[in-house]
Protein backbone atom coordinates (compact mmCIF):
# COMPACT_ATOMS: atom_id res chain seq x y z
CA UNK A 1 0.00 0.00 0.00
CA UNK A 2 2.84 2.35 0.76
CA UNK A 3 4.78 4.43 -1.67
CA UNK A 4 1.94 4.69 -4.12
CA UNK A 5 2.23 7.88 -6.06
CA UNK A 6 -0.67 9.64 -7.61
CA UNK A 7 -0.84 9.33 -11.36
CA UNK A 8 -2.38 11.53 -14.03
CA UNK A 9 -5.45 9.30 -14.07
CA UNK A 10 -6.09 10.04 -10.40
CA UNK A 11 -5.78 13.76 -10.94
CA UNK A 12 -8.31 13.60 -13.74
CA UNK A 13 -10.71 11.62 -11.56
CA UNK A 14 -10.37 14.26 -8.86
CA UNK A 15 -11.05 17.01 -11.38
CA UNK A 16 -14.17 15.36 -12.74
CA UNK A 17 -15.70 14.69 -9.37
CA UNK A 18 -14.86 18.15 -8.10
CA UNK A 19 -16.73 19.59 -11.07
CA UNK A 20 -19.76 17.39 -10.46
CA UNK A 21 -19.91 17.97 -6.70
CA UNK A 22 -19.47 21.66 -7.25
CA UNK A 23 -22.34 21.83 -9.73
CA UNK A 24 -24.57 19.94 -7.31
CA UNK A 25 -23.72 22.23 -4.41
CA UNK A 26 -24.07 25.28 -6.60
CA UNK A 27 -27.63 24.33 -7.45
CA UNK A 28 -28.37 23.89 -3.74
CA UNK A 29 -26.77 27.22 -3.03
CA UNK A 30 -29.11 28.97 -5.44
CA UNK A 31 -31.99 27.91 -3.21
CA UNK A 32 -30.51 30.01 -0.41
CA UNK A 33 -31.55 33.21 -2.05
CA UNK A 34 -35.21 32.36 -1.72
CA UNK A 35 -35.25 32.54 2.04
CA UNK A 36 -32.52 32.93 4.68
CA UNK A 37 -33.61 29.84 6.57
CA UNK A 38 -32.62 27.88 3.50
CA UNK A 39 -29.09 29.21 3.97
CA UNK A 40 -28.99 27.52 7.35
CA UNK A 41 -30.42 24.33 5.92
CA UNK A 42 -27.49 24.03 3.51
CA UNK A 43 -26.00 21.79 6.16
CA UNK A 44 -28.79 19.30 5.57
CA UNK A 45 -29.29 19.50 1.82
CA UNK A 46 -25.71 19.63 0.63
CA UNK A 47 -24.25 16.63 2.48
CA UNK A 48 -27.15 14.41 1.47
CA UNK A 49 -27.39 15.34 -2.19
CA UNK A 50 -23.63 15.63 -2.53
CA UNK A 51 -23.19 12.18 -1.01
CA UNK A 52 -24.15 10.41 -4.22
CA UNK A 53 -21.24 11.67 -6.34
CA UNK A 54 -18.93 11.62 -3.32
CA UNK A 55 -19.58 7.96 -2.56
CA UNK A 56 -18.82 7.12 -6.16
CA UNK A 57 -15.65 9.14 -5.75
CA UNK A 58 -14.69 7.26 -2.59
CA UNK A 59 -14.99 4.02 -4.57
CA UNK A 60 -12.26 5.30 -6.84
CA UNK A 61 -9.96 6.64 -4.14
CA UNK A 62 -7.10 4.32 -3.31
CA UNK A 63 -4.25 6.61 -2.41
CA UNK A 64 -3.58 9.38 0.02
CA UNK A 65 -3.93 12.87 -1.39
CA UNK A 66 -6.94 12.69 -3.66
CA UNK A 67 -9.40 14.00 -1.11
CA UNK A 68 -6.88 16.65 -0.06
CA UNK A 69 -6.51 17.89 -3.62
CA UNK A 70 -10.28 17.98 -3.95
CA UNK A 71 -10.55 20.20 -0.91
CA UNK A 72 -7.83 22.50 -2.26
CA UNK A 73 -9.78 22.85 -5.49
CA UNK A 74 -12.92 23.57 -3.53
CA UNK A 75 -11.12 26.23 -1.55
CA UNK A 76 -9.99 27.87 -4.79
CA UNK A 77 -13.45 27.75 -6.34
CA UNK A 78 -15.15 29.04 -3.19
CA UNK A 79 -12.64 31.86 -3.05
CA UNK A 80 -13.49 32.84 -6.62
CA UNK A 81 -17.15 32.82 -5.79
CA UNK A 82 -16.64 35.23 -2.95
CA UNK A 83 -16.50 33.16 0.21
CA UNK A 84 -13.41 34.92 1.41
CA UNK A 85 -10.02 34.11 2.88
CA UNK A 86 -11.47 32.96 6.16
CA UNK A 87 -13.04 29.79 4.90
CA UNK A 88 -10.30 28.52 2.60
CA UNK A 89 -7.84 27.19 5.22
CA UNK A 90 -10.69 25.51 7.04
CA UNK A 91 -11.84 23.75 3.89
CA UNK A 92 -8.34 22.40 3.26
CA UNK A 93 -8.01 21.33 6.90
CA UNK A 94 -11.31 19.43 6.73
CA UNK A 95 -10.10 17.77 3.53
CA UNK A 96 -6.78 16.65 5.04
CA UNK A 97 -8.43 15.20 8.13
CA UNK A 98 -11.07 13.45 6.04
CA UNK A 99 -8.29 12.01 3.92
CA UNK A 100 -6.40 10.74 6.97
CA UNK A 101 -9.50 9.11 8.43
CA UNK A 102 -10.31 7.37 5.16
CA UNK A 103 -6.70 6.24 4.88
CA UNK A 104 -6.94 4.57 8.25
CA UNK A 105 -9.65 2.34 6.83
CA UNK A 106 -7.55 1.68 3.77
CA UNK A 107 -10.10 3.58 1.67
CA UNK A 108 -12.23 0.45 1.64
CA UNK A 109 -13.65 0.17 5.15
CA UNK A 110 -17.04 1.79 5.00
CA UNK A 111 -17.09 2.72 8.68
CA UNK A 112 -14.13 5.00 8.17
CA UNK A 113 -15.45 6.28 4.88
CA UNK A 114 -18.72 7.46 6.38
CA UNK A 115 -16.90 9.27 9.20
CA UNK A 116 -14.49 10.73 6.70
CA UNK A 117 -17.33 12.03 4.55
CA UNK A 118 -18.96 13.51 7.62
CA UNK A 119 -15.78 15.42 8.38
CA UNK A 120 -15.44 16.47 4.79
CA UNK A 121 -18.93 17.96 4.95
CA UNK A 122 -17.73 20.42 7.57
CA UNK A 123 -16.40 22.49 4.67
CA UNK A 124 -19.95 23.69 4.16
CA UNK A 125 -19.73 25.44 7.52
CA UNK A 126 -16.62 27.26 6.35
CA UNK A 127 -18.93 29.30 4.16
CA UNK A 128 -20.62 30.68 7.25
CA UNK A 129 -17.36 31.90 8.77
CA UNK A 130 -17.46 35.38 7.23
CA UNK A 131 -20.95 35.72 8.71
CA UNK A 132 -19.81 34.95 12.21
CA UNK A 133 -16.36 36.42 12.57
CA UNK A 134 -17.38 39.71 11.05
CA UNK A 135 -21.07 39.59 11.87
CA UNK A 136 -21.65 43.33 12.16
CA UNK A 137 -19.66 44.28 9.10
CA UNK A 138 -21.20 41.49 7.08
CA UNK A 139 -24.66 42.61 8.01
CA UNK A 140 -23.86 46.13 6.94
CA UNK A 141 -22.46 44.72 3.71
CA UNK A 142 -25.67 42.92 2.93
CA UNK A 143 -27.72 46.02 3.65
CA UNK A 144 -25.48 48.05 1.39
CA UNK A 145 -25.84 45.45 -1.29
CA UNK A 146 -29.57 45.92 -1.20
CA UNK A 147 -30.72 42.97 0.85
CA UNK A 148 -33.68 43.86 3.02
CA UNK A 149 -33.55 44.21 6.80
CA UNK A 150 -36.01 41.37 7.05
CA UNK A 151 -33.66 39.05 5.17
CA UNK A 152 -30.69 40.04 7.31
CA UNK A 153 -32.49 39.62 10.59
CA UNK A 154 -33.70 36.16 9.77
CA UNK A 155 -30.29 35.23 8.42
CA UNK A 156 -28.54 36.21 11.62
CA UNK A 157 -31.15 34.60 13.76
CA UNK A 158 -30.34 31.34 12.01
CA UNK A 159 -26.58 31.72 11.76
CA UNK A 160 -24.50 33.14 14.59
CA UNK A 161 -21.66 32.29 16.93
CA UNK A 162 -23.82 30.04 19.07
CA UNK A 163 -25.52 28.10 16.34
CA UNK A 164 -22.34 27.42 14.39
CA UNK A 165 -21.46 24.53 16.69
CA UNK A 166 -24.90 23.08 16.14
CA UNK A 167 -24.61 23.65 12.42
CA UNK A 168 -21.27 21.86 12.32
CA UNK A 169 -22.72 18.98 14.27
CA UNK A 170 -25.71 18.77 11.95
CA UNK A 171 -23.56 18.81 8.86
CA UNK A 172 -21.42 16.04 10.29
CA UNK A 173 -24.44 13.92 11.14
CA UNK A 174 -26.09 14.58 7.80
CA UNK A 175 -22.86 13.69 6.09
CA UNK A 176 -22.75 10.45 8.05
CA UNK A 177 -26.32 9.59 7.12
CA UNK A 178 -25.79 10.82 3.59
CA UNK A 179 -22.87 8.44 3.23
CA UNK A 180 -25.18 5.48 3.81
CA UNK A 181 -27.81 6.86 1.45
CA UNK A 182 -25.18 7.60 -1.16
CA UNK A 183 -23.76 4.11 -0.86
CA UNK A 184 -27.20 2.62 -1.28
CA UNK A 185 -27.66 4.60 -4.49
CA UNK A 186 -24.20 3.67 -5.74
CA UNK A 187 -24.94 0.02 -5.02
CA UNK A 188 -28.31 0.18 -6.68
CA UNK A 189 -27.18 1.82 -9.88
CA UNK A 190 -23.47 1.62 -10.41
CA UNK A 191 -22.39 -1.71 -9.05
CA UNK A 192 -25.11 -3.40 -11.03
CA UNK A 193 -23.82 -1.71 -14.15
CA UNK A 194 -20.27 -2.69 -13.30
CA UNK A 195 -18.88 0.85 -13.33
CA UNK A 196 -17.34 0.76 -9.90
CA UNK B 1 -8.02 43.39 -33.63
CA UNK B 2 -6.84 40.54 -31.55
CA UNK B 3 -5.65 40.66 -28.01
CA UNK B 4 -3.82 37.79 -26.50
CA UNK B 5 -3.46 37.91 -22.78
CA UNK B 6 -1.16 35.82 -20.75
CA UNK B 7 -3.01 33.28 -18.59
CA UNK B 8 -1.14 34.62 -15.58
CA UNK B 9 -2.72 38.03 -16.12
CA UNK B 10 -6.11 36.39 -16.31
CA UNK B 11 -5.55 34.50 -13.08
CA UNK B 12 -4.48 37.71 -11.41
CA UNK B 13 -7.65 39.35 -12.70
CA UNK B 14 -9.83 36.63 -11.20
CA UNK B 15 -7.99 36.95 -7.92
CA UNK B 16 -8.41 40.70 -7.69
CA UNK B 17 -12.02 40.80 -8.85
CA UNK B 18 -13.13 38.13 -6.43
CA UNK B 19 -11.32 39.86 -3.59
CA UNK B 20 -13.04 43.14 -4.43
CA UNK B 21 -16.53 41.75 -4.75
CA UNK B 22 -16.28 40.40 -1.23
CA UNK B 23 -16.03 43.88 0.18
CA UNK B 24 -19.10 45.99 -0.05
CA UNK B 25 -19.15 49.22 -1.94
CA UNK B 26 -20.49 52.03 0.19
CA UNK B 27 -19.65 55.25 -1.59
CA UNK B 28 -20.32 56.22 -5.22
CA UNK B 29 -16.59 56.11 -5.95
CA UNK B 30 -16.35 52.55 -4.76
CA UNK B 31 -19.35 51.57 -6.82
CA UNK B 32 -17.76 53.22 -9.85
CA UNK B 33 -14.55 51.28 -9.32
CA UNK B 34 -16.46 48.09 -9.03
CA UNK B 35 -18.47 48.75 -12.14
CA UNK B 36 -15.33 49.60 -14.09
CA UNK B 37 -13.75 46.37 -12.98
CA UNK B 38 -16.78 44.50 -14.19
CA UNK B 39 -16.67 46.28 -17.51
CA UNK B 40 -13.11 45.17 -18.24
CA UNK B 41 -13.92 41.48 -18.72
CA UNK B 42 -17.04 42.42 -20.67
CA UNK B 43 -14.91 44.51 -23.02
CA UNK B 44 -12.50 41.64 -23.33
CA UNK B 45 -15.39 39.40 -24.30
CA UNK B 46 -16.32 41.87 -27.04
CA UNK B 47 -12.75 41.77 -28.29
CA UNK B 48 -12.96 37.99 -28.32
CA UNK B 49 -15.99 38.40 -30.61
CA UNK B 50 -18.37 36.84 -28.13
CA UNK B 51 -20.93 39.58 -28.62
CA UNK B 52 -23.98 37.65 -27.48
CA UNK B 53 -22.62 36.66 -24.11
CA UNK B 54 -21.03 40.07 -23.59
CA UNK B 55 -24.38 41.73 -24.22
CA UNK B 56 -26.18 39.29 -21.96
CA UNK B 57 -23.82 39.84 -19.06
CA UNK B 58 -23.86 43.58 -19.61
CA UNK B 59 -27.65 43.77 -19.60
CA UNK B 60 -27.97 41.53 -16.58
CA UNK B 61 -25.48 43.51 -14.56
CA UNK B 62 -26.86 46.91 -15.48
CA UNK B 63 -30.43 45.89 -14.70
CA UNK B 64 -29.41 44.56 -11.31
CA UNK B 65 -27.50 47.72 -10.50
CA UNK B 66 -30.34 49.98 -11.55
CA UNK B 67 -32.85 47.99 -9.54
CA UNK B 68 -30.66 48.12 -6.47
CA UNK B 69 -30.11 51.84 -6.70
CA UNK B 70 -33.59 53.00 -7.50
CA UNK B 71 -36.12 50.49 -6.33
CA UNK B 72 -34.74 48.58 -3.42
CA UNK B 73 -33.72 49.75 -0.03
CA UNK B 74 -33.22 48.35 3.43
CA UNK B 75 -36.92 48.86 4.14
CA UNK B 76 -38.25 46.76 1.34
CA UNK B 77 -40.44 43.91 2.57
CA UNK B 78 -42.91 41.50 1.11
CA UNK B 79 -42.42 38.38 -0.93
CA UNK B 80 -41.87 39.81 -4.39
CA UNK B 81 -39.46 42.42 -3.18
CA UNK B 82 -37.65 39.87 -1.06
CA UNK B 83 -37.23 37.62 -4.07
CA UNK B 84 -36.17 40.50 -6.27
CA UNK B 85 -33.70 41.64 -3.63
CA UNK B 86 -32.28 38.17 -3.47
CA UNK B 87 -31.76 37.90 -7.20
CA UNK B 88 -30.33 41.38 -7.58
CA UNK B 89 -28.08 40.66 -4.65
CA UNK B 90 -26.71 37.57 -6.32
CA UNK B 91 -26.24 39.26 -9.64
CA UNK B 92 -24.61 42.39 -8.31
CA UNK B 93 -22.38 40.57 -5.90
CA UNK B 94 -21.30 37.51 -7.77
CA UNK B 95 -21.56 38.40 -11.42
CA UNK B 96 -18.28 40.36 -11.62
CA UNK B 97 -16.39 37.30 -10.43
CA UNK B 98 -18.56 35.05 -12.54
CA UNK B 99 -18.06 37.07 -15.72
CA UNK B 100 -14.32 37.15 -15.21
CA UNK B 101 -14.19 33.43 -14.58
CA UNK B 102 -16.39 32.79 -17.61
CA UNK B 103 -14.14 34.90 -19.78
CA UNK B 104 -11.02 33.15 -18.56
CA UNK B 105 -12.47 29.68 -19.05
CA UNK B 106 -13.66 30.44 -22.56
CA UNK B 107 -10.60 32.30 -23.76
CA UNK B 108 -7.80 30.19 -22.34
CA UNK B 109 -6.64 27.08 -24.08
CA UNK B 110 -5.88 24.25 -21.73
CA UNK B 111 -2.26 23.95 -22.83
CA UNK B 112 -1.68 27.66 -22.26
CA UNK B 113 -3.19 27.33 -18.82
CA UNK B 114 -1.08 24.30 -17.98
CA UNK B 115 2.15 25.90 -19.03
CA UNK B 116 1.32 29.07 -17.11
CA UNK B 117 0.66 27.05 -13.98
CA UNK B 118 3.88 25.16 -14.53
CA UNK B 119 5.76 28.42 -14.77
CA UNK B 120 4.29 29.51 -11.47
CA UNK B 121 5.48 26.23 -9.92
CA UNK B 122 2.05 25.03 -8.88
CA UNK B 123 2.12 21.30 -8.04
CA UNK B 124 1.15 19.01 -10.89
CA UNK B 125 -1.79 17.54 -9.03
CA UNK B 126 -3.53 20.86 -8.60
CA UNK B 127 -2.75 21.96 -12.16
CA UNK B 128 -4.11 18.87 -13.86
CA UNK B 129 -7.18 18.64 -11.66
CA UNK B 130 -7.96 22.31 -12.10
CA UNK B 131 -7.56 22.04 -15.86
CA UNK B 132 -9.99 19.13 -15.88
CA UNK B 133 -12.48 21.09 -13.78
CA UNK B 134 -12.28 23.99 -16.21
CA UNK B 135 -12.75 21.74 -19.18
CA UNK B 136 -15.57 19.85 -17.55
CA UNK B 137 -18.16 22.52 -16.82
CA UNK B 138 -19.25 22.87 -20.45
CA UNK B 139 -19.35 19.08 -20.76
CA UNK B 140 -21.62 18.76 -17.75
CA UNK B 141 -23.93 21.38 -19.18
CA UNK B 142 -24.08 19.58 -22.49
CA UNK B 143 -24.72 16.20 -20.92
CA UNK B 144 -27.37 17.64 -18.66
CA UNK B 145 -29.10 19.16 -21.69
CA UNK B 146 -29.28 15.76 -23.36
CA UNK B 147 -30.61 14.14 -20.20
CA UNK B 148 -33.30 16.76 -19.91
CA UNK B 149 -34.30 16.25 -23.52
CA UNK B 150 -34.52 12.52 -23.04
CA UNK B 151 -36.66 12.99 -19.95
CA UNK B 152 -38.96 15.36 -21.76
CA UNK B 153 -39.38 12.87 -24.56
CA UNK B 154 -40.51 10.22 -22.14
CA UNK B 155 -42.60 12.70 -20.16
CA UNK B 156 -40.91 12.14 -16.81
CA UNK B 157 -39.46 15.61 -16.27
CA UNK B 158 -41.19 16.00 -12.93
CA UNK B 159 -41.21 12.36 -11.92
CA UNK B 160 -44.77 12.68 -10.70
CA UNK B 161 -43.78 15.47 -8.31
CA UNK B 162 -41.49 13.24 -6.26
CA UNK B 163 -38.55 15.39 -5.27
CA UNK B 164 -36.22 12.51 -4.44
CA UNK B 165 -36.96 10.84 -7.76
CA UNK B 166 -36.43 14.15 -9.55
CA UNK B 167 -32.93 14.38 -8.13
CA UNK B 168 -32.23 10.73 -8.81
CA UNK B 169 -33.39 10.82 -12.42
CA UNK B 170 -31.11 13.70 -13.16
CA UNK B 171 -28.04 12.90 -11.11
CA UNK B 172 -27.55 9.23 -11.90
CA UNK B 173 -27.41 9.47 -15.70
CA UNK B 174 -25.19 12.51 -15.35
CA UNK B 175 -22.77 10.59 -13.17
CA UNK B 176 -22.77 7.68 -15.59
CA UNK B 177 -21.86 9.78 -18.58
CA UNK B 178 -19.31 11.85 -16.64
CA UNK B 179 -17.50 8.75 -15.40
CA UNK B 180 -17.32 7.39 -18.93
CA UNK B 181 -16.07 10.66 -20.34
CA UNK B 182 -13.51 10.78 -17.55
CA UNK B 183 -12.14 7.38 -18.50
CA UNK B 184 -11.80 8.44 -22.11
CA UNK B 185 -10.18 11.68 -21.05
CA UNK B 186 -7.55 9.99 -18.94
CA UNK B 187 -6.79 7.52 -21.72
CA UNK B 188 -6.32 10.42 -24.12
CA UNK B 189 -4.16 12.34 -21.66
CA UNK B 190 -1.87 9.39 -20.95
CA UNK B 191 -1.43 8.81 -24.67
CA UNK B 192 -0.13 12.33 -24.90
CA UNK B 193 2.39 11.72 -22.17
CA UNK B 194 0.71 13.41 -19.24
CA UNK B 195 2.08 12.10 -15.99
CA UNK B 196 5.42 11.06 -17.44
CA UNK B 197 8.58 11.52 -15.44
CA UNK B 198 10.14 14.01 -17.81
CA UNK B 199 9.26 17.68 -17.49
CA UNK B 200 6.77 18.58 -20.14
CA UNK B 201 7.63 21.19 -22.69
CA UNK B 202 5.04 23.42 -24.26
CA UNK B 203 4.46 24.59 -27.82
CA UNK B 204 3.06 27.86 -26.59
CA UNK B 205 5.60 30.40 -25.46
CA UNK B 206 4.24 32.57 -22.72
CA UNK B 207 5.38 36.10 -22.43
CA UNK B 208 3.95 39.07 -20.63
CA UNK B 209 3.14 41.76 -23.17
CA UNK B 210 2.52 45.47 -22.81
CA UNK B 211 -1.18 44.91 -22.46
CA UNK B 212 -0.63 42.40 -19.69
CA UNK B 213 1.40 44.87 -17.71
CA UNK B 214 -1.18 47.58 -18.35
CA UNK B 215 -4.01 45.42 -17.06
CA UNK B 216 -2.06 44.25 -14.05
CA UNK B 217 -1.23 47.85 -13.26
CA UNK B 218 -4.84 48.96 -13.67
CA UNK B 219 -6.19 46.23 -11.43
CA UNK B 220 -3.55 46.78 -8.79
CA UNK B 221 -4.29 50.49 -8.71
CA UNK B 222 -8.00 49.84 -8.45
CA UNK B 223 -7.44 47.51 -5.52
CA UNK B 224 -5.24 49.97 -3.70
CA UNK B 225 -7.70 52.80 -4.19
CA UNK B 226 -10.56 50.59 -3.11
CA UNK B 227 -8.84 49.47 0.06
CA UNK B 228 -7.66 52.95 0.86
CA UNK B 229 -11.08 54.48 0.41
CA UNK B 230 -12.81 51.82 2.40
CA UNK B 231 -10.58 51.20 5.36
CA UNK B 232 -8.19 54.07 5.85
CA UNK B 233 -9.89 57.29 4.90
CA UNK B 234 -13.17 57.17 6.79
Amino acid sequence: MENKKLTAKDFITVGIFTAIVFVVTFVCMMLGFIHPYVVASYVIIMPIVGAIPMMLFYCKVEKFGMITIMSVLFAIIMFIFGMGFLGAPFIVLAGVIADLVAKKGGYKNFKYISVSYGIYCLWICANYFPLIVTAEAYRQNLLDEGYSVEYCDSLFRAVNGKTIIVLMLISFICGYIGAYLGRAVVKKHFEKAGIV
Amino acid sequence: MEIKLDPRTKIYMIFVVSAIVMMSATTPLLWALRIIMTMVPIMLLVVEKRYASALRFFALYIIAIILIFYFLSAESTGLIKALLTGYCGIVAQFSPAFITAWYVIHSTKIDEFMSAMQKMHVPDGVTISLAVVMRFFPTIKEEYGSIRDAMKMRGISFAGGNAVKMVEYRLIPLLFSCVNIGDELSAAAITRGLGGKIKRSSVVELKLGVLDYALIFLFTCATIVFLFQKYIKP
